[in-house]
């Protein structure tokens, strides 16, 4: 087993937490900020924080584990590590489910500009988001019931490249239309511009879903090789990096709110004035 | 001890709870694997995953790149517009039309800062309203109509979507917003030149 040192994962987990917990302060006590988008944006932030605090509590527990303060095979621990699977299924399902919500959202800006207003209300919005965490926490709860099913887990993992995949078409969708704007604005001024700003925005879109990818592929791999060659050496050897996989998702945790949510000025401003 | 086999083979399947049975999982789960006679190295499936990945991603990133660059060149789409605007200077009052190109590429650089990506639909929509409209304005007001055609779509793109309050979510828009409202803040002073280049040069040859 590749261990990953105690104090790296505890401050990690304690980033990711702090950062998604100030997001969601922030939102809150903002007035202007009570739009679809920031509250979608909320919804990852509450998904980060699951994952990052299912991470945390697990931790503690094999640590109480092994200082002998908990007996580890009784009952009640096996129904909290199933409660525990259960958040963490819940996280994952609603961080993939907020991003699309994310994308859908900036992706009706763009398209139904002038109607965007009369579609995504705040009740909508609301809605929207109610459903998604129902659906989540079903499917969560379901897939912590009968994990030991390949039924369950191929789905699952079905389901990750695919909503990435629609969600990067989203993206390159808008990617294009905007640069086609850009195009018409550039046709009245001097078009140097382009290739810079282009190229910005093909970084911005790898960075988003490279990120996601990165941070959570790992841990689904791992789920899949559990399921279907636990003991081939090969497998175990990857699986032996379990631990690392769980840090990246809480860095996946970290770095989300900064690719979302630091980059709206009002939200920005309202760090600052909380703080000074 | 069949007990205990029972406990570890059902760990073995418990794909994401290991932590109260992380040291029987240790125990019993790398027992029975015996590292001997590997052919490939330890961690391939580690390395081969995460290389796969980066190729992945970078592969990615080189197809987004691509799709930038593919499509028409930007030079043709310049001259047309430049030569519009010498016609629409040609016909129109001299003392105007320089106010209103001033005005409307001040409303290009306000636009482009604050709404880059939101006019399109809005600049779609407008130019079929006023292309509607462009035929009786164009007797009686031609530069009216012609010059700050465009800069009127963008006035009343500015004038709708400030309603919409989404130049919270423009600031926010990660497609190079930032990027392209610096780079396009640089831009207008570029433009009043040209235009007042052109105008004085239709000044003389008038």
């Amino acid at each position: 087993q590749v261990v990953v040192p105690e104090e790296v994962f505890f401050t990690v987990a304690a980033a990711g937490i702090l950062e998604n917990l100030l997001v969601l302060i922030a939102v809150v006590r903002n007035k202007n900020l009570h739009l679809p988008m920031y509250f979608f944006i909320c919804s990852l932030a509450i998904s980060d924080m699951l994952g990052s605090l299912y991470k945390t509590l697990e931790n503690i527990f094999i640590i109480l584990c092994e200082m002998g303060y908990l007996t580890c095979r009784g009952d009640f621990e096996k129904k909290l590590d199933d409660a525990m699977d259960f958040m963490f299924i819940l996280s994952l399902l609603g961080s993939i489910f907020s991003l699309l919500a994310i994308a859908a959202d900036r992706y009706i800006t763009i398209f139904y500009a002038l109607r965007y207003h009369n579609i995504m209300t705040l009740r909508r919005a609301l809605v929207i988001l109610a459903i998604i965490w129902t659906f989540c926490a079903g499917s969560s709860i379901a897939i912590a019931l009968f994990s030991y099913e390949a039924a369950t887990v191929i789905p699952f993992t079905i389901l990750f490249p695919l909503m990435m995949f629609f969600i990067l078409c989203l993206y390159v969708h808008m990617f294009l239309l905007a640069r086609t704007h850009a195009k018409k604005i550039a046709s009245l001024a001097t078009s140097t511009v382009h290739q810079r700003t282009n190229m910005r925005g093909a970084i911005t879109l790898t960075i988003f879903l490279g990120v996601f990818l990165c941070c959570w592929a790992p841990f689904v791999l791992h789920i899949l090789l559990v399921k279907f060659c636990p003991h081939n050496p090969y497998c175990a050897c990857y699986m032996s990096i379990f631990h690392v996989n769980g840090t990246l998702i809480m860095c996946n945790a970290i770095i989300d709110p900064m690719i979302f949510a630091f980059r709206s000025p009002e939200l920005r401003s309202t760090f600052k004035k909380m703080f000074c | 001890m069949s007990a205990l086999r029972l406990i570890s083979n059902r760990t073995s399947q418990q794909a994401l709870s290991n932590s109260d049975y992380t040291w029987e999982y240790e125990y019993y789960e790398y027992g029975p694997v015996s590292f001997e006679g590997l052919k490939a190295h330890k961690y391939s499936i580690v390395i081969g995953f995460w290389v796969g990945l980066a190729v992945f991603v970078i592969f990615m990133f080189f197809v987004l790149t691509l799709l930038t660059k593919t499509g028409a060149p930007h030079q043709d789409n310049a001259e047309p517009s430049e030569k519009r605007f010498r016609m629409n200077s040609f016909v129109t009052d001299f003392g105007r039309p320089l106010e209103s190109e001033r005005v409307f590429s001040r409303q290009i650089a306000e636009e482009t800062q604050s709404l880059f990506h939101f006019c399109i639909n809005e600049v779609v929509h407008l130019d079929k309203a006023k292309q509607s409209q462009k035929g009786p304005g164009l007797e009686s007001n031609i530069h009216f109509q012609e010059v700050p055609r465009s800069s009127g779509m963008f006035e009343e793109g500015l004038n709708g979507l400030t309603k919409f309050n989404i130049p919270n979510f423009v600031n926010t828009e990660q497609n190079s917003s930032l990027g392209e409202d610096d780079l396009l803040i640089s831009e207008p002073p570029v433009i009043l030149e040209s235009k007042s280049v052109m105008q004085s040069s239709h000044q003389t040859l008038d």
